[in-house]
């Protein structure tokens, strides 16, 4: 009982944060535009993402039934050679993949997909524990693997078209109106990814925390039909839009200033571009990245518009990042099972899964530390960007930690 | 390929929503800032012309009207199971 516990506070960790390293897929672009104040846009989308956690739960259901197989598909019961222990194990392992994989990304100020941080963490995890019997392979490809490769595409390509369309549409328009006019339809779109982001990342969590009371018994197997607890639900959208009010302000620098310098028509329609995907694959309950759907239309816009330059270098960086976050989370989760393991042969479970919270914690405080001594926060996250470096922290940032160290 | 062909439904759907949407917005901007009257980018003057003014924000309401839409289609099925509430009786998609 004191591990499932230990489990949903961990589950909550992870999407606090899910919503800080996110907050940049959605407010990114009006930060960088200027249409909204920092301060201002990552508490609209904070509110936004606690409201979206309650729309639905389509992909709440994706992750309890296509990422790992511990339940029967049919009737909901563990499959056999399965205790809820080891179960629950596997869960906690994975979670603490996903929470260092985010924290690690973050501080590098890379936006990677916080969902494949989190599939690669239980992917991990479940490997290490049942081989590769107690993976959902097909689940995994059809409904995370796949849509990740296609959707940065599909995202970039919407994305242009809109971008070009928008630009060659109001070519005539002033040039002050149409700034105005596109920072109003900026804010409402950014609005509408941040509450797809809700729906779609908060049901991560809450499919998560789901799994586990399946695992122990809390639960029947069948969310899809009886849907979620209220308390799992509200405690996921509060742990989310806390996060997304956080704000992760090095990754919303990356993403507002590193890959394109964004004007307000382009930001618009990027932000159309990812909202429209990611409320259509909620719909279908696909587990899409939100990070990558946003990414893919930030550098969609910078190609839809004529003579605007995308820095290719920090885009690529993103993709290498991209490629490692699923077995580099799926590698932190497996290790992670394994010390809980051997840890728990000559004790007690609890002490094993003890002991990997604590490396948990440990490991955050000092990601969080080193971060705090290179700070990127409201007050510069829309300095300059230095393309000779590509470094996220801004230059005068970095000059003055350097400083700071030879005294 | 099933594949294919739900990739190129999120496309389609993404193309109509994510770019013609905005495509809509833009002729709304442009009706709206003709029928506000002032100079163009290239220096032309216009008179105000309240018609087109009234198009524009018709444009603007269109969008709004289809992203509600869109936002209440997606919470069918929870407003179905918490309230018992159903705003599209009339398709049945499951």
């Amino acid at each position: 009982m004191i591990i499932l516990v230990l489990l949903i506070v961990t589950a909550l960790a992870f999407d606090f944060t899910n919503g800080f390293h996110d907050t940049g897929n959605a407010m990114a672009t009006s930060i960088a535009t200027g249409a909204l104040k920092p301060k201002t846009a990552v508490l609209l989308a904070g509110v936004l993402n606690l409201v979206g956690a309650f729309l639905s739960v389509e992909v709440a259901v994706t992750v309890t039934t296509q990422v790992l197989k511990v339940q029967n598909s049919k009737t909901g019961q563990l499959l056999p050679g399965i205790t809820p222990s080891t179960g629950l194990t596997i869960i906690f392992a994975g979670l603490i993949g996903g929470i260092l994989w985010n924290l690690l990304t973050w501080l590098f100020g890379i936006p990677s997909s916080s969902s494949h941080a989190l599939f690669g963490g239980l992917i991990g995890a479940g490997l290490a524990a049942l081989g590769s019997k107690g993976v959902n392979w097909t689940g995994i490809t059809q409904k995370v693997l796949i849509p990740a490769a296609a959707a940065p595409v599909i995202a970039g390509i919407v994305a242009a078209a809109g971008t070009w369309l928008v630009y060659r549409i109001t070519r005539k328009v002033m040039k002050k109106r149409r700034e105005d006019g596109f920072r109003w339809g900026q804010i409402a779109t950014a609005s509408l990814v941040a509450l797809s982001h809700g729906t779609n990342d908060a049901q991560k969590t809450m499919g998560v925390i789901a799994l586990a009371l399946i695992t122990t018994g809390h639960l029947t197997g069948n969310v899809a039909k009886d849907g979620l607890p209220i308390w799992i639900i509200f405690s996921c959208a509060l742990a989310i839009g806390l996060g997304t009010y956080i704000g992760g302000w090095r990754v919303i620098r990356t993403l507002g200033k590193g890959l394109v310098e964004i004007e307000s028509p382009q930001g618009f329609a990027a932000e159309a571009s990812s909202a429209a995907i990611i409320l259509s694959s909620s719909a279908a309950g696909m587990a899409l990245s939100t990070t990558h759907v946003a990414t893919g239309s930030i550098l969609g816009s910078g190609v839809g518009k004529p003579g605007a330059e995308v820095r290719w270098a920090v885009a690529g960086r993103m993709l290498v990042a991209w490629l490692i976050t699923l077995p580099a989370a799926a590698l932190v989760g497996a290790l992670s099972f394994w010390i809980s393991n051997s840890v728990s042969s000559f004790s007690t479970q609890l002490v094993g899964d003890g002991v990997i919270f604590l490396i948990l914690c440990a490991l955050s405080f000092y990601i969080w530390w080193r971060a705090q001594k290179q700070k990127v926060d409201a007050n510069n996250v829309n300095a300059d960007w230095d393309s000779s470096t590509n470094s996220v922290v801004p230059a005068d940032v970095r000059e003055d930690a350097t400083d700071k160290a030879a005294v | 390929m099933i594949y294919a062909e739900s990739l190129l439904k999120v496309l389609v759907v993404g193309l109509v929503l994510g770019a013609g949407l905005p495509a809509v917005f833009a002729l709304g901007l442009v009706a709206f800032s003709t029928g506000s009257g002032g100079a163009d980018a290239d220096g032309t003057a216009h008179a105000p012309n309240p018609a087109l003014k009234y198009l524009g924000l018709a444009l603007f309401l269109f969008v709004a009207w289809v992203i509600v839409t869109a936002i209440a289609w997606i919470m069918r099925a929870t407003l179905i199971h918490h309230f018992g509430i159903d705003l599209f009786p009339f398709i049945h998609s499951k």
